[in-house]
């Protein structure tokens, strides 16, 4: 009775404020870019039809994400015209795929490069290439517009995501140790983007045990300092502290040397580069064509895509390693490498809430939110007036095994998702449901390498960065990590490497 | 109930004293509001006065055909003026921000009221006329009739206008017609027949209006009065920003979500000193291009250079760029530059179009509202002065308004040394604006400023002569070294806002 009763003194006294009481908008949506059918098609050995054609070509590269496009923009760069990439899905571009509605394009996942620093050298090169990097200045209109980044902490919004309001002086006392530790490690040179650079045994030791650990050991014990770390961590990495080595850490912090204010960004995020890359070698890239074997033979290399068997002298491997043993004839099953669960969605929002709380920011965290916050797609805008936005939402699933985390992304439904990240964002939304028309959501089962505990040091990681026979691994997820960085680097250095065994024979056999 | 018939003479006189008053308010609120709108408040009060007399006769002679029912109508007379005289003055300002019919329905209230007015001394006076000798009547009727009359006239400019504002005046002498009305139930009570009926209508008549004079300040928009120093004539939320217009006596101004923009009063000071020594320098200006300045006034001094051929502006706004192409109280200000076929309006953002315009200017006015946020911070940034200055001809300046050198003077600094880093060559100069304080621009191109030696004619403030002092900068308004804002580092916002922050503290 008394539940019915309140009940309708509500929607009495709504009814008589009538006007003010606004109704939740009808969110349209679904998920989106689902590939894990097609993956599983390969987990579970299913047979593919026979070839019924046979083309020849000097390189494959399989995969079309970064390190796929990388390869095949530095062999075209090089000169060499015989090579095709073959893509799984319809789109390329991997983790930098993106999207577009008739509000703004937006990224699916990767969203923004941190100003590489001197050692990056094929990066700058490319950043050269598409006039991001003039006469050693950094275009303006590609580095993230004012305000970057708040935290929404003890009921309001701070500037930046590193904590600076309510710190006790044990807390600044942490963060001022962890940075000199930084300093010192970077002033060692042996934590550099791309890792290759700086990679050296003398830092084994902080692969053995788990940046948790590590900070343990340090006597970090500051909650705050610990949020933080965990966000970092599950920011790059998909994993929380505990389940990322020490090393990876430390590299997250160390290897970085911005001379800007950055990072570099774009509305489709990473998929600008992916635009520009396809602008030069989209003709080289074939959409829809997955690879289910490969088979390497004295003479070359077979790789078989749905009815096609391409003969190739050498493949540069840019997908997933994980997807090797599937595919490659006579590969060992991998045990190091372990994959973080992640899931993305595109709000579009007619307009901002009333609670939005600061002038428009590009990336918005919350403390001690599961989730990694929003990034405002019309941020890099040059418009000054923008009603509607769309925001793209990051949701590594860090907490629980990655195998329970792909099951509940497979078992759950799109609405429990919607619900699950409108439920988020009411922590600092509440009137965030008036706002929404639309959210698309993409599941990402083997989002990125993690690098947990042993994985950046093992043989088996080390070993794949090597050429095997005439196959090339190229994937980022040699480097231990995935950021574009280092894709690009393993790409460019497969193509590199390939190049130079062609040789002579540069135009076509 | 019936009134002891002691009291019955002086409450008949009262009546006549308020309804007077109540009717000359209507009129004076009428055409007060028809010389802020329209201006020219000699043509404004003529033709409102006039039509009101006229109308007024027209309700004397309508009084003949009224025969039965006298009290009951001389009721509703009142009832009736009560409601559309309350209402009129809220009624014709929604007209003037809403629609274009403003001097449509400003006549037909004057009118309409006109006509009610008209009856009512008529009609009072045949119902008392029983009681009272005919001379005695008319001389009474007629004396307290002028005397309201008076009272209005000194209550309006002195009590009125200054506490309560047009559309708050206008309710309060609603209600009083509306107790009129009310009394007059008492005062006729064995004249009408449902007595009873007409009282609760006046009842809640009366409620409305009482309520509509509490709550008249939303009319106006939402108890922003108390921002404003003068009377709001015009308000409105565009999907861009609010819009306020004020007037005091002959001063408009205008406020763009809730800043100002100009004041009529000197506005000519801070547009011929962005316009006029930038302009004047260049051998043979023919195309210019102005980046905000929706009021028209920058266009209305370009246009003062016969040899050019073509204005393109670019506002935001398309509300904006409406109101100062069609209102006259407005296009009096521009000179009606917005219709002259030299102007090319683009409702526009403004990055966006100059980053995708091919077209290449003589001159380029860059008047944005001060960078109060990031939004408009991006308007100050060397990628946007880049992307300006790649439109202008070899002879090409460009004149950016910069805030105050006095009272945000690291502001000031930073946007000249942006202009610089955009690879330009930079000249900031200031002029003494009333109702801004000191005020600063900066002319900016790829080529060295020299002052003009000519300017237009009928300037009222910049001269030949003045020019120099203008570039010289006294000591409390010193170049400061300050680092130029950047898309990804708008030092601009944080520094503007820290000066004005320093200032009101």
């Amino acid at each position: 009775m008394k539940a019915s009763r309140r009940q309708f003194l509500q929607s009495g006294s709504a009814a008589l404020i009538g006007l003010s009481i606004k109704a939740d908008r009808a969110i349209a949506g679904s998920f989106v870019n689902d590939s894990f059918q097609l993956g599983h098609q390969l987990r579970d050995r299913t047979q593919f039809p026979a070839p019924k054609q046979v083309q020849k070509r000097s390189v494959v590269i399989v995969g079309g994400g970064i390190a796929g496009l990388s390869a095949a923009w530095r062999l075209h760069n090089k000169g060499f015209t015989d090579f095709v990439l073959l893509e799984m899905n319809d789109q390329p571009g991997g983790n930098s795929r993106w999207g577009e509605n008739e509000i703004t394009p937006y990224p699916w996942a990767a969203h923004y490069v941190p100003v590489p620093g001197p050692k990056a050298v094929y990066v700058r090169e490319l950043f050269e290439e598409l006039g991001v990097l003039k006469d050693d200045r950094w275009e303006e209109r590609y580095l993230c517009f004012s305000p970057q980044e708040r935290l929404f902490l003890y009921g309001r919004w701070q500037d930046g995501i590193e904590p600076a309001v309510g710190l006790t002086a044990a807390d600044r006392d942490q963060f001022r140790r962890l940075e000199d530790h930084i300093h010192t490690f970077h002033a060692s040179g042996k934590f550099t983007v791309p890792m290759e650079v700086g990679f050296s045994d003398s830092t084994a030791e902080l692969d053995r045990v788990s940046f948790a650990e590590w900070l343990r050991a340090q006597g970090m014990n500051s909650r705050i300092l610990n949020w933080y770390l965990n966000y970092c961590c599950r920011d790059d990495y998909g994993a929380t502290t505990a389940n990322t080595s020490a090393w990876a850490g430390i590299q997250y912090f160390a290897s970085r040397e911005p001379e800007e204010k950055g990072p570099l960004t774009w509305p489709e995020g990473n998929g600008w580069i992916v635009r520009r890359l396809m602008d030069r070698i989209g003709k080289f890239v074939q959409p829809n064509r997955m690879v289910h074997r490969i088979s390497q033979t004295s003479k070359g290399v077979a790789i078989f895509s749905d009815d096609t068997e391409y003969r190739a002298e050498f493949v540069i491997f840019a997908a997933p390693t994980f997807l090797g043993p599937y595919l490659i004839e006579g590969m060992a099953p991998l045990h190091v490498f372990e994959y973080s669960p992640w899931l993305t969605a595109n709000i579009t929002l007619e307009h901002l809430p009333a609670s939005y709380g600061t002038d428009p920011t590009w990336d918005s965290v919350v403390m001690d939110s599961p989730t990694l916050g929003y990034v405002d797609a019309t941020h890099q805008s040059l418009r000054t007036h923008i009603d509607r936005t769309v925001w793209t939402f990051y949701w590594a699933l860090a907490e629980g095994t990655p195998a329970q985390n792909r099951q509940l992304l497979l078992d759950k439904d799109w609405n429990y998702w919607k619900e699950a990240i409108l439920r988020d964002l009411e922590r600092v939304h509440a009137d965030i449901r008036q706002c929404v028309s639309h959210i698309d959501i993409m599941r990402m089962g083997h989002a990125m390498a993690r690098p947990r505990v042993g994985a950046i040091f093992s043989a088996e990681r080390r070993s794949l960065a090597e050429p095997h026979g005439r196959i090339f691994f190229a994937n980022s997820d040699l480097s231990g990590f995935s950021i574009f960085e280092e894709a690009q680097y393993r790409g460019v250095t497969a193509a590199d490497f390939v190049a130079s065994k062609l040789g002579g024979h540069r135009t076509s056999l | 109930m019936r009134l002891p018939s002691t009291n019955l003479g002086i409450l008949l006189f009262i009546t006549v004293l308020l309804i007077a008053a109540c009717g000359l308010i209507y009129e004076l609120i009428a055409g007060t509001l028809a010389s802020y709108l329209l201006g020219d408040s000699v043509l404004q009060f003529s033709t409102i006065i006039g039509c009101y007399l006229f109308a007024m006769g027209i309700g004397s002679a309508l009084s003949r055909y009224i025969d039965r029912g006298l009290a009951y109508r001389f009721v509703w007379i009142e009832l009736l003026l009560g409601v559309i005289g309350g209402c009129s003055s809220a009624l014709l300002f929604l007209a003037f921000a809403y629609t274009q019919g403003f001097q449509l329905l400003m006549y037909s209230l004057v009118v309409v009221i006109g006509i009610l007015v008209g009856l009512e001394i008529p009609l009072l006076m045949r119902l008392v006329r029983g009681r009272y000798h005919f001379r005695d009547v008319v001389a009474h009727v007629l004396t307290f009739d002028y005397l309201g009359a008076l009272g209005a006239s000194l209550l309006f400019p002195i009590l009125l206008v200054p506490y309560l504002g047009l559309v708050r005046s206008a309710m309060l002498f609603g209600v009083i017609n509306v107790v009129v009305a009310l009394w007059s139930t008492f005062l006729f009570a064995n004249q009408i027949a449902a007595v009873r009926a007409l009282r609760s209508l006046c009842v809640v008549v009366l409620c409305g209006l009482a309520i509509g004079l509490v709550e008249a300040k939303r009319i106006t928009a939402a108890a922003e009065d108390n921002i404003y120093a003068d009377e709001i004539i015009f308000s409105r939320d565009t999907r861009y920003q609010h819009i306020v217009l004020t007037r005091f006596k002959d001063d408009i101004r205008l406020f763009l979500s809730s800043h100002l923009q100009f004041s009529s009063r000197d506005e000519y000071r801070y547009h011929e000193a962005l316009i006029h020594p930038g302009l004047s320098a260049i051998p043979a200006p023919r195309h210019v291009l102005v980046l905000g300045g929706g009021d028209g006034l920058a266009v209305r001094e370009i246009l003062k250079y016969p040899q050019i051929e073509s204005v393109t502006l670019v506002d935001l706004d398309p509300e904006m760029t409406k109101l100062f192409s069609t209102n006259p109280m407005l296009t009096a200000l521009n000179q009606k530059s917005f219709l002259s076929p030299k102007v090319h309006i683009i409702n526009a953002d403004a990055f966006p179009w100059v980053d995708s315009s091919t077209d290449s200017f003589d001159f380029i006015v860059i008047d944005f509202p001060d960078p109060t946020n990031y939004s408009l911070g991006k308007l100050y940034t060397t990628a946007f002065y880049k992307a300006v200055a790649r439109h202008l001809s070899t002879q090409g300046l460009m004149v950016v308004q910069s805030t105050s050198p006095m009272f945000a003077r690291d502001s000031y600094w930073c946007i000249a040394e942006t202009l610089k880093q955009a690879g330009l060559q930079t000249y900031p100069y200031h002029v003494y604006v009333p109702s801004f304080g000191e005020w600063g621009f900066v002319i900016a191109g790829h080529r060295d400023f020299q002052f003009p030696i000519s300017l237009p004619a009928g300037l009222r403030f910049v001269s030949v002569t003045g020019l120099p002092a203008m570039f010289q900068f006294p000591p409390d308004m010193s170049p400061l070294p300050m680092p130029p804002n950047r898309l990804n580092d708008q030092v601009l916002v944080r520094a503007y806002d820290q000066d004005w922050k320093d200032i009101s503290h």
